[in-house]
């Protein structure tokens, strides 16, 4: 400790001379520990939170490119009804007459008249057994194939074939259709709402986790507010925290629920469900897994739980501030 | 530079006054003692030249500005301008005695005109070559107080306030940061030391001394002037 009598040159902060260019930083310690702001069971719970709004985002999106599926299904197959005429014979004529017509239209690329068994097999689980079922006098359906790229008009031509046919008419599923959309469409704002609820407490949680950190560093606010340090300055300290963990976090919760869809489709099976099962679950929801662009959506959504992180402290930390101001 | 005029001070609205009709001017590149006896209000004083209290009534101005009306922005920018050591030092522990020193220059971010180079000097300067990465929990009283006194004046202040800064150094120590102080002013940087050290002042006779009394302040022209002991 220089201490001596001899007066030591002055530091070249109180001397008049120009003063060197800074070279290095002042020091790279963090001012606010980690430690002090973020803890392990904070960043459970956001990885948790993370992990719910990945489920439902990607069980949304699942169910939605199933329902594309069918709808595209739909869209690319009408049906038409013929009713009972006469006795057998009079109603495969009529069919017969039908099946030509349709085959003439533009936008059609197949007609199929059902086969009259596959048509009793369909009404079987209603009537039951009956003795003679070919007897009963039933409509007899028609299977169109559209050209997907250049479909017909479906209302000419059900009117052109109710106008030409009296006894047939063309069901082109769009109440089928309508009721798969509104279904989706449901299902999407559920999911929405879910995930804007889950999304507004996970910011609440973060406004409570930046008041006990700013609590916990009160002494440190108080020195950098000495030192001279402006307010976002003070902000960023915290901020910076809790944008790390929100992507720690984020990236965990995404991470097992991308396990969970790359698993689903064979939990089914692993439970005992067998390929009954896995088939009713892949009509509701297709695969049952993620493509890549479900596959992005889970990072998008880490994205925007490190955003709601960052921002949801930064306004909590402002507010503080701003609150000891007055 | 600094104006209060009847400047009051009461913690609570049913408390007595803490300071009462102060008022006083600080020119740039003045040096005052700040004297009185303990509970005279020479802390709270210096809490509101440092922009931690606001007056309760009266005017006060710094550097042009009211700073009853002050932005948490202006209080910060007005603050880089202001250097302050604490009795109670108010160091990071978690920082070193070099990171705590170079905190200032640290928070303003951007080119400061002081390099870290300058830091290492300073802290060499108040005698703590050896001690620049050791943490303040093992420093001693003294050693504290000269970092904090390092850290006050590192960003070069147009205004530096101390309380008791030598109160925890050797007599001879107490001289260099004061020589240190006098060199600051000497480039037109305000003082105001609140001490209780008299022998301190009787060195320096010439400089004005701002009394405190029940809360009501007295200006001496010198230091010496009708001290009481």
């Amino acid at each position: 400790m220089p201490t001596s009598s001899a007066k030591p040159s002055l530091p070249a902060v109180v001397a008049e001379a120009p003063l060197a260019p800074p070279h290095t930083g002042f020091g790279d310690t963090p001012i606010v520990l980690p430690g002090s702001v973020t803890g392990r069971s904070l960043t459970l719970v956001v990885a948790i939170m993370c992990f719910l709004v990945c489920l439902v985002a990607g069980v949304v999106y699942m169910v939605r490119q199933s329902a594309d599926a069918w709808v595209r299904d739909i869209d690319s197959e009408v049906t038409v009804q013929v009713q009972p005429v006469g006795d057998a014979a009079a109603m495969d004529r009529a069919v017969a007459e039908v099946t030509a017509y349709l085959r003439e239209q533009t936008g059609v690329t197949r007609v199929t008249p059902m086969p009259r068994d596959e048509l009793n097999a369909l009404v079987k689980p209603w009537l039951g057994q009956v003795a003679n079922l070919s007897a009963l006098p039933m409509p007899q359906l028609i299977a169109i194939e559209v050209d997907r790229d250049n479909p017909p008009d479906f209302a000419l031509l059900g009117q052109a074939l109710s106008a030409k046919f009296a006894e047939a008419s063309l069901d082109d599923h769009r109440r089928w259709r309508r009721q798969i959309r509104a279904m989706t469409n449901s299902l999407a704002v559920g999911g929405l709402v879910v995930i804007i609820l889950m999304t507004l407490a996970t910011g609440a949680i973060i406004v409570a986790a930046a008041r006990s950190a700013m609590a916990s560093n009160r002494e440190i606010i108080e020195v950098l507010h000495f030192v001279g340090a402006e307010e976002k300055f003070i902000v960023r300290q915290f901020e910076w925290h809790f944008l790390k963990l929100g992507v720690k976090a984020g990236v965990v919760g995404a991470s097992c629920a991308a396990l969970i869809f790359f698993v689903a489709p064979h939990i089914a099976d692993f439970l005992g469900g067998g390929a009954a099962t896995e088939a009713e679950v892949r009509r509701i929801v297709g695969s049952g897994s993620l493509d890549l662009p479900g596959y992005a959506i889970l990072v998008v959504m880490v994205g925007v739980i490190a955003m709601l992180c960052q921002l949801t402290s930064r306004f909590g930390v402002r507010r503080i501030l701003e609150a000891q101001n007055k | 530079m600094i104006r209060f005029d009847k400047v009051g001070l009461r913690y609570a609205e049913n408390q007595q006054e803490i300071l009462s009709d102060v008022s006083f001017v600080l020119q740039p590149g003045s040096f005052h003692f700040l004297t009185g006896a303990s509970g005279a209000g020479k802390t709270t004083l210096l809490r509101l030249l440092f922009l931690s209290l606001r007056p309760t009534r009266g005017e006060a101005y710094m550097f042009g500005r009211n700073v009853t009306k002050l932005t948490l922005a202006q209080r910060a920018e007005m603050r880089q301008r202001i250097g302050i050591v604490f009795q109670d030092f108010l160091l990071l522990d978690h920082l070193t005695t070099w990171e705590n020193v170079a905190l200032p220059l640290r928070v303003r971010g951007g080119k400061p005109a002081v390099s870290s180079h300058d830091v290492t000097e300073l802290l060499k300067w108040v005698g703590l070559s050896d001690k620049m990465m050791a943490y303040p929990s093992v420093l001693s009283g003294g050693e504290k107080q000269r970092a904090a006194i390092a850290r006050a004046v590192v960003g070069r202040p147009e205004v530096l306030l101390a309380d008791e800064p030598t109160g925890n150094v050797d007599p001879q120590m107490g001289r260099r940061l004061l020589r240190l102080f006098i060199e600051l002013n000497r480039l037109g940087t305000s003082i105001v030391i609140a001490t209780h050290d008299y022998q301190l002042m009787s060195q320096f006779p010439a400089f004005p001394r701002l009394q405190l009394e029940n809360g009501r302040l007295h200006m001496y022209e010198r230091a010496d002037a009708d001290l009481v002991r």
